[in-house]
């Protein structure tokens, strides 16, 4: 490995405009990117980056009323599901959202869902064998309206305000608006990997309304490969999210200009870094740049990478902190099977060192 | 390495040292001077003040919600400063290294970070790691979590509590134990918008005051140094000062500290039915010694309101500025991220800064209370030096006083108030109160043995100059600041109690939390191995 790490660190030293994407790491792998990338004056990224900006937008605009998944299990009485695709992501966070049973303090109703969907590539559940007693699942099938469409709708009648949707969908809807302000602890789950701002705006208001007469949280679901996490620390040690650029020497950010993608397809980038720990996902650039990958030894770098380096995966091959979808906070997992795979932040303070010894400024 | 700080005039209210002296150092604890043998470095500190370092016992630096509140108002924290080398993020505005820099430059040393739940104690202490140069210590947020009410509901005995608040601080390596609006944020789930000290917690039949003293009681019986820390119910209404007082009732003799006392000093006095409650506040404090306060001065400018009080923070929402805000109903308390901008031509926020002004002066005992701004709620601790200035000198009161509108300032006693704080009266409440308060025998004063965390200080006429850039800071018998620069980083440790717990509560918790919530209670714990810097823990010994 350590021909591959004087390679990087020497295509880093020569850079003049260096990203570090991906970022699928753990927060010592973080820690030490963010370390870096303030070293080199370089720009950071996250894979997940556009998703979570959107949630991250809605809240930098407007209020939020946000609850955890715990709290969500155990006092969910009413849980509108909003998207086409949720089913996937919801078996990490939520496994038995549809049992009925409430673990809640208070004898409450029995577990209602409601689900709007556009009708639009629906994942139907398929794993599950008989379970009981099942929570009743009532489902508005947007037949082809948009799901921003179907939110704003749901709003309007909340509030009583007309809506321009046909007759039988707007009395489904009343028949949802009147459960939803029935709610005794509702809750409200999307991923904003399917929805835009404006309808993620929309039902975070919707949230607000029913929150002046009963209570509703919501309950985004986080996009995968510690992109929650990562997103604290780039919190805590720049005061920023991730597309944030060290170039002048203090973090500076914009969600538009510190996109890697962006960087790199318009050659504003002149050498990159792709961190993916976790899994295989690629870059999505198009252009060819100098590229360092460190990658999962199951994955498959990324074609073109002129330096490779394998990395273990946090919590499996060596123990590491990231967030934890079913607790919603960050939690320390130790190694499964200590395989001997370094971590990110081992490789990354190797090329540190690598820099300190051809004299690239240190730290 | 002995260093020797020649000549200054040290402040040592402890060891009753009040003059120009020396002060020795040798591996990171004071010494007394060597009979023969030099000092390998010395710092001259001649027409120079010589004090320990501070200590902040209550301000919100790290954790969920702290963190919540940077990502919520990036526009509030931009700066274009370079950071200079070996400083990674010391520019960086409102990051974790700002924060420690910040602190450091005025000779704090020791933060506390007060409202941690259980539920974030990883982050809290992954983000105190990275600030530097400062000790720092976490309180853990307990009274809203269902475990806990669960076992009062079900009459559980003292014994099974106690456990489980033991398990609690070693599992989170908390310092302390803090309890915020007890039972309300648990309320607030049930759909409850006002919450009392006799009010009920919803499904579990138990009252706020009943939560409060139970907890007060596990504390004690755990020795844990510090005293319960209690953040009230009613924070910020008009004539809330009763509900302090009879909060400051029910400690019933036993200690307690009252946290962010200026936000409970509200009578309802008046044509705008707002006053200050400060005296009647100050003598209900002066007449129990069992009970400490900190005050959480208000100062005029934009902040950002940070609590883990989710009903409070709720029912704030409309005076958000900017307008925006984040609600979390977290496992147990969760928290409210409100931005709010006091100002000085505003009736409320004046009679607000006077009443914590007249806290501080109207308390007689500077070892009971303590020098906050509940940061950043009441303002960001950078503006110490300013109220340091304001509690030292009466003229600059009464030149301020003149600026704000009478109308407020007539529903205060502060223009009648004459009291100057000495140096040493700001050197027991900022240094030697704080440490004994939370139970840091080695911190606070200047005697042989202690850390030599030490600040000097440049005396002048303008006591906000003097505060604002310390001349010379020690962390540990190390320079750490030069003419209120940071000369190097080096990174502290997170102070905790740990307090022995039977050993069967834990398979209690885990069953527990996996049935109600889904995962395991052990991911609550906070591992050396997760922090990712050396000897990142102190462990600080409980009373017998
Ligand atoms: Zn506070």
């Amino acid at each position: 490995m350590s021909a591959a790490v004087a390679e990087a660190a020497r295509l880093l030293a020569a850079s003049r405009a260096p990203v570090i994407a991906g970022l699928g790491t753990d927060i010592a792998g973080a820690r030490a990117a963010l370390l870096l990338a303030d070293r080199l004056g370089a720009t950071i990224d996250h894979m997940h980056s556009a998703t979570l900006l959107r949630d991250l937008d809605v809240m930098r605009e407007t209020g939020l009323v946000l609850t955890t998944p715990g709290e969500a299990r155990r006092r969910g009485d009413v849980v509108l599901l909003v998207g086409d695709g949720l089913a996937e992501s919801l078996a990490d966070v939520w496994p038995d959202l549809d049992l009925a049973a409430l673990p809640r303090p208070t004898k409450a109703p029995e577990r209602r869902v409601l689900r709007l969907t556009s009708g639009n590539n629906r994942a139907e559940r398929t794993d599950d064998g008989p379970r009981t007693p099942t929570a009743r699942t009532d489902v508005i099938d947007g037949a082809g309206a948009s799901l921003p469409q179907l939110v704003a709708a749901l709003r309007a009648r909340a509030n009583g305000r007309p809506v321009r949707t046909p007759a039988p969908l707007v009395d489904t809807m009343d028949g949802f608006a009147k459960i939803l302000k029935s709610a005794k602890f509702g809750i409200a789950v999307w991923s904003a990997a399917e929805l835009d701002t404006l309808a993620i705006e929309m039902l975070c208001g919707l949230i607000r309304d029913l929150n002046a007469r009963t209570r509703f949280a919501g309950l985004p679901l986080p996009p995968g490969y510690n992109a929650f996490g990562v997103l604290q620390a780039c919190g805590w040690m720049t005061g920023y999210p991730m597309r944030t650029t060290f170039a002048r020497g203090f973090p500076e950010h914009d969600p538009w200009r510190f996109d890697a993608v962006r960087l790199v397809d318009s050659g504003e980038a002149d050498c990159a870094m792709w961190i993916s720990s976790y899994g295989a996902e690629k870059p999505l650039w198009r252009r060819d740049i100098p590229l360092i990958a460190l990658s999962s030894e199951d994955a498959l770098s990324p074609p073109g990478a002129q330096v490779q380096i394998a990395v273990g995966r946090p919590g499996v091959d060596h123990a590491g902190a990231h967030f934890c979808a079913k607790a919603g906070t960050l939690a320390h997992f130790a190694a499964q099977h200590e395989t001997g795979l370094p971590s990110v932040a081992a490789v990354l303070a190797q090329i540190c060192n690598a820099l300190d010894g051809i004299g690239k400024s240190p730290c | 390495m002995l260093t020797c700080i020649t000549g200054g005039y040290v402040i040592d209210p402890p060891n009753r040292r009040d003059g120009i002296g020396d002060l020795w150092m040798e591996n990171g604890r004071v010494v007394t001077a060597p009979a023969s043998g030099t000092a390998h470095a010395t710092f001259d500190a001649t027409d120079r003040i010589v004090m320990a370092g501070a200590i902040d016992i209550h301000s919100h630096i790290a954790g969920g919600n702290v963190n919540t509140a940077r990502l919520l108002l990036p526009e509030e924290h931009i700066r274009f400063d370079p950071r200079t080398a070996g400083m990674p993020f010391a520019t960086a505005g409102s990051s974790t290294f700002e924060t420690g820099c910040a602190y450091a430059a005025m000779g704090f040393t020791t933060v506390v970070e007060p409202a941690i739940t259980p539920h974030n104690a990883l982050q809290a202490h992954l983000e105190l790691a990275d600030v530097p140069i400062i000790d720092k210590a976490i309180l853990t947020v307990l009274g809203n979590d269902d475990y806990l009410l669960a076992l009062m509901r079900d009459n559980a005995g003292p014994a099974h509590i106690r456990d489980y608040v033991a398990w609690m601080l070693d599992a989170t390596r908390g310092l302390g134990i803090k309890v915020i609006n007890a039972g309300g944020a648990a309320a607030f789930k049930e759909n409850v918008r006002s919450f009392s000290l006799e009010d009920i917690v919803p499904a579990y039949g138990v009252t706020s005051r009943r939560i409060v003293e139970t907890l007060q009681r596990a504390v004690i019986d755990l020795g844990v140094p510090h005293p319960l820390h209690v953040h009230c119910n009613n924070l910020g209404l008009p004539g809330n000062v009763d509900t302090a007082i009879a909060t400051i009732e029910a400690a019933q003799g036993l200690p307690l500290h009252l946290a962010h006392l200026q936000f409970y000093a509200y009578g309802r006095d008046g044509a705008r039915g707002f006053s200050s409650g400060a005296p009647r506040l100050a003598e209900a404090v002066n007449a129990k010694t069992n009970v400490t306060v900190d005050v959480g001065q208000v100062m005029f400018g934009q902040t950002v309101t940070v609590s883990c009080d989710v009903l409070r923070q709720f029912m704030a929402r409309g005076q958000a500025n900017p307008s925006k805000w984040v609600i979390v109903d977290g496992d147990s308390n969760g928290g409210g991220i409100v931005p709010y901008k006091y100002r000085a031509t505003d009736f409320h926020n004046v009679v607000q800064w006077a009443a914590g002004l007249e806290l501080f002066l109207l308390i007689d005992d500077p070892t009971r209370v303590f020098f906050t701004t509940d940061h950043p709620n009441g303002a960001p601790f950078t503006t110490y030096p300013e109220i340091f200035a304001l509690l030292m000198d009466r003229e600059l009161r009464a030149e301020t006083i003149a600026s704000l509108p009478p109308a407020a300032i007539e529903m205060t006693s502060l223009a009648a108030l004459k009291r100057e704080y000495t140096l040493n009266e700001i050197a027991v409440m900022t240094r030697s109160a704080p440490a004994k308060l939370l139970g840091l025998a080695d911190r606070g004063h200047l005697g042989p043995g202690a850390i030599a965390d030490v600040a000097v200080y440049a005396p002048d006429k303008d006591k906000a100059k003097m505060f604002r850039q310390a001349a010379l800071v020690f962390k540990d018998g190390e320079l750490v600041v030069r003419d209120g620069k940071i000369v190097q980083y080096r990174f502290g440790r997170a102070l905790s109690v740990r307090p022995r717990a039977d050993r069967t509560v834990e398979s209690r918790i885990r069953t527990y939390y996996e049935a109600t919530y889904g995962f395991d209670a052990a991911l609550l714990k906070v591992p050396d191995g997760a922090i990712g810097r050396p000897d990142p823990f102190e462990t600080v010994g409980c009373n017998g």
